[in-house]
């Protein structure tokens, strides 16, 4: 911004220099303005902009209160096949904030503790389509790009990238409520809530970082 | 070659004697005027006012010389209908602008009144399924319109050199168009859109590192919430069309200045005929050499395209 | 492009363009003529094939089929076949990326001067090949079916059986015609005339690999669904 002497125009070489003066120094009036421009419309945009931008980027950050909803009697629920029930996710929005699940209670012969009961989400782990129970085939199917989940809603066909995501569970008296969303690795082991075609366990716990949106998963 | 606004009255030039001031040129005979009318005064007068308003304008805006290099610009030879196409396109985008106004003088952007109000439009208001049915076919019309002016422009090399500019403005233009069609269709908030946006999202999530806050950012959360639907709504109404209606402003200012191409079959000189031997008679000919020397490369059309074109590069 | 040659092709346009015709009205009337077509095929589209709406979004649902529109038809039969979960971040990012990159760049990395599209091949072939592509692409991802729907003509009495294997998520695994998935499992849509009636009851009651087993099925459903698979001749 120092402009050589020689190159500098308006400038009146015959008037004395001004006090503490040294040679190169140099702040024209051109120059002065010209930072002036700058940092008047620096000042003039940033608190707009910012808010702005801040208000868009707000709910990445916006971490929603656990709700848990009560689905009947604990007694309802076999451990051979599963039941849906309809729980809501978000408050506010009416039909279009609830979700499916499917739920049993947990089976001892795939070593579950029979006091314990699985919420199994209908959002398919490739893209998020709402995937059904064949009773027959004791899978889950996808309607999309041919997603298959075996019983314990681990993949056996199809590009899903992970197994089916789960909802928390508890028994309350004799009522069994359904908490927050959790995924699960690929050994069905609980990791924080990830969006569908995101890989989980291991190194992809980095590569998909955990969001502030979603709530810790169980231990 | 200015265009030619017809003057007022007191800045034309006066008629010769005689002569009629249209020009016409008969000697004194000639019962009407110009246009044969009876009663030529009152559209005389009328066709001055006109015309004066026309001068006040353009005095003020300077808009005839503008008008003129747009409008009678030339375009080059070969020039057919292909070329349409991008307008066609514009067009379609246009329709879409005010089909879209008129719909969102109904829609309501909330996740649990969307459907409602646009089960109301289409029911209960006059031509509301018409107009709806506009936008949405309108939606596929400009799609495809845009993938075949692509096609053009990739098949006839019109993004070589100098267009390179004007054809990344409209490979993005195509993504905002693609975008456009996403958020829309996420309005009318059926199965369908419900579904295909929650797809649409989770792709854009599965991207590493930022996707997963990518996804948040565009859903508002990492469910679909009561504000996701706002969000793509002013994407939709308000962000993209802003965008596209800018990129078309620089897109077609790059096509007015630069020129559209030629059909690429086409050469500016066709194949030079072979030189001939041309015998000049004795009495012709002032300065022209008179034995028949005509194959020093300066016969036929040869000499003037070469002046041509030293006039031009210069 | 070098220099020369970009020199050439700023004279040679100087010509055509001095021998056109001026925009206004030549061009403009069929740009006009263009758009009067344009603004008649929406009208009549619009008037014909109506704007319905469908049912109300419902996230709920353990039935619906969803679609994207038209036009994203051939990303989506991308994400269908492929298949391995490892490779799927390259068809929702990778590929679309990739392709929107080399769109954007293609000025920079085509530098043949020529135009006219039999004196670049390789430009000419590749256009061709890339719209063949996504128009098989669309089409097929047009005519991807449920999961649970099997559209083959079968007699009468075979029905029951066609409807035990549609909805025992048989085509999550196998192809029956146009319906059901490439994999894991074989095509089935002449699987009568490959395996005898015993041999598939065999495998039904007792499959390899992943396939679950239907031997517990309610007896007169897995007759039917023998039957109906002995018929696919």
């Amino acid at each position: 911004m120092a402009e050589p002497a020689d190159k500098k125009r308006g400038t009146n070489p015959e008037k004395p220099k001004p006090a503490g003066y040294f040679e190169g120094e140099s702040m024209t009036r051109r120059t002065v303005f010209g930072l002036g421009v700058q940092a008047a419309g620096v000042l003039a945009v940033t608190p707009i902009a910012l808010a702005s931008v801040g208000f868009a980027i707000a709910p990445i950050f916006d971490t929603p209160e656990e709700m848990w909803e009560g689905v009947g009697s604990a007694d309802d629920y076999p451990s051979d096949s599963y039941r849906q029930a309809v729980i809501t996710i978000v408050n506010g929005v009416g039909d279009s904030g609830k979700t499916t699940v499917y739920l049993r209670r947990g089976s001892e012969t795939l070593d579950e503790d029979p006091n314990e009961f699985i919420a199994i989400s209908t959002r398919c782990a490739h893209l998020g389509c709402p995937v059904r129970f064949v009773k027959a085939a004791g899978n889950f199917i996808c309607p999309c790009h041919g997603g298959v989940y075996d019983f314990e809603g681990k993949v056996i066909g199809g590009p899903p990238v992970r197994p089916l995501d789960r909802f928390q569970t508890r028994v309350v008296g004799n009522q069994l409520e359904v908490g927050p969303r959790y995924s699960v690795t690929n050994d069905l082991e609980p990791v924080r809530a990830r969006d569908p075609g995101e890989f989980t366990g291991g190194i992809w716990e980095y590569l998909y970082p955990p969001r502030p949106t979603t709530a810790a998963p169980p231990s | 070659m200015a265009l030619k606004l017809p003057v007022p009255a007191a800045l034309r030039k006066p008629s010769k004697p005689g002569e009629r001031s249209n020009g016409a040129g008969t000697n004194g005979a000639g019962t009407g005027d110009g246009n044969g009318k009876a009663g030529s005064p009152v559209v005389d007068t009328v066709k001055e006012g006109a015309i004066d308003v026309v001068g006040w304008l353009d005095e003020r805006t300077g808009a005839s010389p503008f008008l003129t290099g747009l409008l009678l610009r030339k375009v080059p030879k070969g020039t057919n209908w292909f070329y349409t196409l991008g307008s066609a396109t514009m067009f379609a985008f246009a329709m879409q602008a005010l089909t879209g106004v008129f719909l969102a003088m109904y829609y309501v952007p909330s996740a649990t009144d969307a459907y409602d109000s646009i089960n109301y439009l289409t029911n209960d208001v006059f031509l509301g399924e018409f107009v709806r049915g506009l936008h949405k076919w309108g939606a596929t019309v400009m799609v495809i319109l845009i993938f075949l002016h692509m096609g053009r422009t990739f098949f006839f090399g019109a993004y070589k050199y100098p267009r390179e500019l004007n054809w990344v403005i409209g490979v993005v233009l195509l993504i905002l168009t693609l975008v456009m069609g996403l958020t829309g269709y996420l309005l009318p908030f059926d199965q369908r859109s419900y579904w295909a946006t929650i797809v649409a999202m989770n792709i854009t999530g599965s991207g590493p590192v930022m996707g997963p806050y990518l996804a948040d950012f565009l859903r508002a959360g990492s469910e679909f919430t009561a504000t996701t639907l706002p969000r793509f709504y002013a994407v939709h109404m308000l962000l993209v069309p802003g965008l596209i209606i800018a990129l078309i402003g620089a897109h077609l200012y790059l096509v007015v200045k630069l020129g559209t191409t030629a059909p690429p079959w086409l050469r500016a000189d066709p194949k030079p005929k072979p030189l001939r031997e041309e015998v000049v008679g004795p009495a012709s000919g002032n300065g022209i050499s008179g034995n028949g020397r005509s194959g020093n490369g300066r016969s036929g059309n040869g000499a003037t395209r070469a002046d041509e074109h030293d006039r031009e590069s210069s | 492009m070098n220099t020369a040659e970009k020199e050439a092709y700023l004279r040679e346009y100087e010509v055509l363009k001095k021998k056109g015709k001026p925009f206004f009205p030549y061009a403009v009337f069929k740009d006009a003529t263009m758009m009067a077509i344009t603004a008649g095929v929406i009208v009549l589209m619009a008037l014909l094939l109506g704007a319905e709406q469908g049912p109300k979004a419902d996230p709920t649902t353990t039935t619906y089929v969803p679609r994207p529109e038209w036009y994203f038809f051939f990303l989506f039969e991308l994400l269908r076949v492929i298949k391995p979960p490892e490779l799927v971040p390259i068809a929702t990012v990778g590929i679309p990326t990739m392709c929107m990159v080399l769109l954007l760049l293609l000025p920079f990395y085509d530098r043949n001067p020529e135009r006219a599209p039999w004196r670049r091949p390789v430009a000419t072939v590749a256009g061709i090949m890339t719209i063949v592509a996504m128009a098989f692409l669309t089409f097929l991802g047009a005519s991807a079916g449920s999961p649970t729907e099997i559209e083959l003509e079968v007699a009468p009495q075979f029905e029951q059986g066609k409807q035990v294997a549609a909805q025992s998520g048989c085509l999550a695994c196998h192809k029956f015609g146009e319906n059901g998935n490439d994999g894991p499992g074989p095509e089935l849509t002449e699987i009568g005339s490959k395996l005898p009636a015993n041999a598939i009851e065999r495998t039904l009651v007792n499959p390899s690999g992943i396939m679950p087993e239907y031997g517990n099925l309610p007896p007169e459903k897995f007759e039917s669904l023998v039957a109906f698979l002995a018929s696919l001749q």
